[in-house]
């Protein structure tokens, strides 16, 4: 909402600046979001004093006068006004001034008229922006002193926008601002005096309430004979202040009252109502209403109108009709001040998208007894500014006045609540400057009565709150952080997560963040899914995007494809992230899951030959080694396996402790082929429950070896097709005493042996006895022993 | 003078000749070898110690001690000399301006940077981390939080609903709900986690982002330990200068609410284009646990008192390491993700 200060300064005294106005506000709840100045007088225009006036030597109506300004300047300046006369006091803009027009930008320079120089503008009112004054310049006091910058004595406006929260719909007004300026500055907050008429007609057709149960109360009475026209300068500006567009004076009035009391009103050409009448209803099902905007609108029970006695001519507190507003031609009016029930606004303006100031107010509820104050005030200056007569009495109906809230308060309790010591008489002139109702106070507490316009006060922790806000935020004392603990650190997933993500880290790779919502190429890219796995929203952003992401695969390939169309082709990624799936024989609806990715080159900061190995099958599998050796994970393998998601025969799944825990291996061809890279791309998936729950700790200190060590090589040629494991296996099974390691260190091919269908590999035994150190020669026995059998049953050459 | 001392004596005089004569690593070895080794004078010598007599046994120690010390002392001296000698010498020095070879270094990104020192920070203060569901039903993330029933935030606009009814979670308030259900107070938590808004991505807005949301319920907890946590928070992330500010605010699961500010921590509170001139940034929102919120998870509220705050996480990392739009955070450009 747009506070204008100098409309604000109608009801309350402003004894401070605008930045400390400002600052009260923000710090009393009424957040300050802008602050903008308005209108007022260019820098620049200052006090001049005419020393002499002399006929322009050609020109007829213009003059030529040298004007005193003060600090021993005089400037020769050319003027068209008539009341250019010497010893008169006006307001000079100096060169260099800058005006803001509706044009634009409009500065003064040095010019000749008529080919006599002129040094600066005197100045009409119109042109100061301060009244539509332009018959001549504007005479100023004649004491003013020459000099003085006119700026200083005629302060243009500043409008203030502010945020109000939903909860104080009071603020949405300027009288309901200055109330609590009046609190803020300790200064009085005065209504405008409003008198009426009386009047004795009495309508009690005027008006009907049949929708009881949504428009508590409904004033309306009837002037007549109004001459409806441009409003006032006065009424205008006001309006103006505020961004507000001037229509015409009964409009205007009643946009007004609104701005100033928080009150909605609508005028109704009384003429277009049949029957004279307004009725409060719920429309019929299928009826139609033209509104204000051209809009054609078909209505339910759901909706309240404003009925004549034939038709909807308005849609209650949201927007008038049509053909019932005010024009040009009107001259009786129907004047509505009227309570509506909130929700049932709120509803009508979301479903038709209708949002208007009058709506914006009913849908946070307005002032029970603001109703008639406003009802009046709108009358008092309709009769003052277009006219007319009172032609009813004020037409009241409604279904009583709703009890206020009563609110026991205990000053101990907020005392507490708020940690700030507060005396007791502070609290109750708090609340008396809010203008709620204190009785019964006691030592220990009072009793609050919260006036209708402040439905938010119920309870003493309300209470607590607007004796926070006033007193002052910043009045809360600094304590010591105190508290009490409630659990074990042990206990909570993030460490075991954090500490996943550690290590995944300290492997080199780099963490990435996906969106959840995904599209349905993206989901199914996991072949682990089908459609009717996934979970969908019922109302997406779009509806491309609409799943919850069942893995992280679709995502990361994004990520992937990105990267490399924008030439990073050296890649190493992860991600952990929470995923769903609505199957619940598949997978538990939200599980945490761990992908990595990796392509391009190993390590593209070195040179020579290192610098030209890129990733490969092996990289991803000892990345995943080694994350299992960091997260103490030891009984694990690696089972060939076949999926969509990798290249046929390039794939293999990870078992840990007999469960799958995900798969690795090179990405489909039917993802990465079209990707402008020379390397290939390595996936790995792998579930993060099945990572932490095989994580048993690091287990117990082993004794370090007290004697040396011996070992051996042994190098063979193998048939192709033997793996690496069934040869370990071999060797586990020969049970060679005092063995502590085997270690692979070659494997070769060349064209030869692939051509005989052969490898050749190499190995270190490494035998150690924990009580003595082992001779040679017991070391030479079973080497010998173990190539004698590597020979005979595995069918290895020796070399 | 018994034998052993004479042993001893003879060969530190042969010992000082070799030492003076051996220069390179090989004789300096041979010396170690011959009178330290395993198989050498020494190791030999002390077998021989049992035989020695008790009345000299003290005297022979003495001399065994002194003369083993001597040659480590001679062996020293003469790797000394020899270091120096070309043979310990390269003959090329490495340019040292060609790269190391680097092992790779991984990069936690922005969000979890940041949430994980909010985290950190918090269990400093006795918080316990606690988690929840991200689809989430009505109740836990609206009802029990004592919005209203026709608050916007429910609509169909601002949240993502499911078929069911259940919806993404638009908050980690649920959270607090869900502990304070399960557990009786005292309650101490924070929940970090994604949170969900129905809201077009641009610099500052995506479908989701992520928050950390605190909440402490004992008895007598008051808003001078909420402001002594928020302070203790803005100091630990942001440096021991940055104070700050709480303005009244509204929110329907707390009264009194507050919105906090923390004082700009690139201007020092002066101004600048970080915090728009203002010289506070604003943060997010915090307040005393409304009484019915503590109903509705069956506390008593005249028995037991809280506060709860939360911050968007994002915002943080925004402000933090001064990104100028949020959609970088989920592009994952390494270039980006390398930075930190």
């Amino acid at each position: 909402m747009d506070i204008s200060r100098k409309w604000l300064a109608d009801y309350v005294t402003i004894d401070c600046d605008v930045a400390t106005l400002c600052d009260r506000l923000t710090m009393a709840g009424i957040e300050v979001e802008a602050v903008e100045s308005a209108g007022g007088v260019p820098a620049g225009v200052v006090v001049g004093r005419i020393l002499e006036r002399k006929a322009h030597p050609d020109s007829d109506h213009m003059s030529v006068c040298r004007v005193d300004v003060g600090g021993g300047e005089v400037l020769q300046i050319v003027c068209g006004a008539p009341n250019c006369d010497a010893g008169n006091v006006v307001p000079v803009a100096k060169i260099g001034t800058v005006f803001q027009t509706p044009e634009g930008e409009f500065k003064i320079k040095k010019s000749k008229l008529r080919g006599v120089e002129s040094f600066g503008m005197m100045c009409s009112e119109r042109e100061l922006g301060l009244s539509d004054n332009h018959e001549g310049l504007m005479i100023l006091d004649p004491e003013l002193e020459p000099g003085t910058p006119v700026d200083r004595l005629f302060p243009g406006d500043v409008r203030i926008e502010v945020e109000v929260t939903p909860n104080r719909p009071d603020w949405l007004s300027m009288w309901g601002i200055a109330r609590d300026v009046s609190c803020l500055l300790d200064t009085e907050a005065k209504l405008p005096e409003v008198v009426v008429p009386e009047c004795d007609t009495v309508l009690p057709q005027l008006v009907t309430i049949e929708a009881t149960d949504l428009c508590p109360r409904y004033i309306g009475r009837v002037v007549r004979n109004v001459k409806v026209g441009p409003s006032p300068a006065w009424l205008r500006e006001r309006l103006e202040s505020i961004g507000l567009r001037s229509i015409n004076n009964v409009v205007d009035v009643t946009n007004f009252v609104m701005m100033e009391l928080g009150q909605p009103l609508h005028a109704f050409d009384l003429k277009r109502l049949s029957g004279e009448r307004v009725i409060v209803r719920r429309a019929a099902e299928g009826e139609k209403i033209t509104l204000l905007d051209g809009r054609e609108v078909e209505l339910g029970t759901r909706h309240l109108v404003i009925a004549d006695a034939e038709k909807p001519m308005a849609l209650a507190g949201v927007m008038g009709g049509e053909f019932s507003g005010v024009s040009d031609e009107t001259t009786d009016i129907l004047l509505e001040s009227a309570v509506f029930f909130s929700s049932n606004i709120r509803a009508t303006s979301r479903e038709l998208g209708i949002s208007t100031d009058a709506s914006y107010r009913y849908e946070r509820g307005v002032d029970y007894d603001m109703a008639e104050l406003a009802s009046d005030r709108a009358l008092q200056l309709i009769l003052a500014t277009a006219g007319g007569e009172l032609g009813s009495a004020r037409m009241d109906v409604n279904g009583g006045r709703p009890a206020e809230k009563v609110i026991p308060c205990r000053f101990d309790r907020i005392r507490s609540l708020i940690g700030t010591e507060v005396s007791n008489e502070r609290m109750v002139e708090i609340f008396r400057k809010l203008h709620l109702k204190v009785d019964e106070i006691t030592g220990t507490g009072c009793v609050v009565t919260a006036p209708l316009f402040r439905l938010d006060l119920e309870r003493e922790a309300d209470l607590a709150e607007e004796v926070a806000r006033i007193n002052g935020l910043d009045r809360i004392p600094a304590v010591a952080v105190t508290g009490k603990m409630c659990g074990s650190i042990r206990e909570d997933s993030y460490a075991r997560l954090q500490a996943l993500r550690d290590k995944v880290i300290s492997l080199g790779l780099f963490e990435c963040m996906h969106y959840s919502v995904v599209t349905l190429k993206s989901a199914l890219s996991d072949s682990r899914f089908e459609r009717g796995d996934l979970i969908e929203l019922k109302n997406p952003i779009s509806p491309e995007i609409s799943l919850l992401r069942p893995g992280l695969l679709g995502e990361m390939l994004g990520t992937l494809e990105r990267n490399i169309s924008r030439r990073n082709l050296n890649l190493q990624l992860f991600e952990i992230g929470r995923v769903f799936c609505g199957n619940p024989e598949k997978f538990p609806e939200e599980r945490y899951e761990l992908c990595i990715a990796l392509s391009g080159l190993r390590h593209p900061e070195r040179f020579s030959a290192e610098r030209r190995e890129a990733y490969d099958f092996y990289d991803l599998k000892g990345l995943l080694e080694s994350l299992f050796e960091l997260a103490n994970i030891k009984r694990y393998k690696f089972v060939p396996a076949d999926d969509p998601r990798f290249r046929k025969g390039c794939a293999a799944e990870v078992v840990i402790e007999g469960k799958t825990a995900g798969m690795f291996g090179e990405a489909a061809g039917k993802f990465t082929d079209s990707w402008r890279t020379p390397y290939a791309v390595f996936i790995a998936q792998l579930s993060v429950d099945v990572l932490l729950g095989a994580d048993h700790g690091a287990g117990h200190y082993r004794a370090l070896p007290q004697y040396p060590a011996t070992s051996r090589d042994v190098a063979f040629l193998a048939p192709a097709g033997l793996e690496h494991a069934e040869i370990l296996d071999f060797v586990r099974r020969c049970k060679l005493p005092d063995l502590e390691s085997v270690q692979l260190f070659d494997v070769f091919v060349d064209d030869k042996l692939r051509a005989a269908g052969k490898k050749s590999m190499a190995y270190e035994f490494v035998f150690r006895n924990a009580a003595r150190t082992l001779t040679d020669a017991e070391v030479n026995e079973r080497i010998e022993k173990l190539r004698g059998r590597l020979a005979a049953e595995l069918k290895l050459e020796l070399r | 003078m018994n034998a052993i001392i004479e042993k001893i004596n003879r060969a530190l005089a042969e010992a000082e000749t070799r030492a003076a004569a051996a220069t390179d690593k090989a004789a300096i070895e041979q010396l170690r070898i011959d009178y330290l080794g395993r198989n050498g004078l020494f190791p030999a010598l002390s077998k021989e110690m049992g035989s020695v007599p008790a009345e000299e046994r003290k005297e022979t120690g003495r001399a065994f001690n002194a003369g083993r010390t001597r040659i480590q002392e001679l062996i020293d001296g003469a790797m000394e000399r020899s270091g120096s000698t070309a043979a310990d010498s390269v003959t090329e020095r490495p340019d040292l301006t060609l790269p190391g070879r680097r092992r790779m270094t991984g990069h936690k990104h922005p969000i979890t940077m940041v949430a994980d020192e909010c985290v950190a920070v918090f269990r400093r203060m006795g918080f316990i981390v606690a988690d929840g569901p991200e689809i989430e039903d009505v109740f836990h993330n609206f009802d029990a939080l004592n919005t209203p029933q026709d608050h916007p935030s429910r609509d169909e606009q601002d949240t993502f609903y499911f078929p069911d009814g259940r919806i993404l979670r638009t908050q980690t308030s649920p959270v607090q709900i869900r502990v304070m259900e399960s557990h009786e107070p005292p309650v101490r938590i924070v929940a970090p986690g994604r949170v969900f808004r129905r809201d077009t991505p641009d610099a500052t807005h995506g479908m989701n982002f992520h928050q950390i949301e605190g909440l402490y319920i004992d008895r007598n907890v008051s808003m001078a330990d909420l402001k002594s946590v928020l302070q203790t928070f803005a100091t630990e992330m942001f440096g021991s200068g940055v104070k700050i500010r709480l303005r009244p605010h509204f929110f329907p699961f707390t009264e009194p609410s507050v919105e906090y500010d923390f004082s700009c921590h690139m201007c020092g509170g002066k101004g600048c284009p970080v915090c728009k001139n203002s010289g506070y940034i604003e943060i997010a929102g915090a307040g005393m646990v409304d009484p019915a919120v503590l109903r509705n998870v069956g506390y008593d509220p005249e028995v037991w008192s809280g506060y709860a705050f939360g911050m968007g996480i994002e915002r943080l990392a925004m402000l933090r390491y001064r990104i100028p739009d949020l959609r970088y955070l989920y592009e994952n450009d390494v270039r980006f993700l390398e930075q930190f």
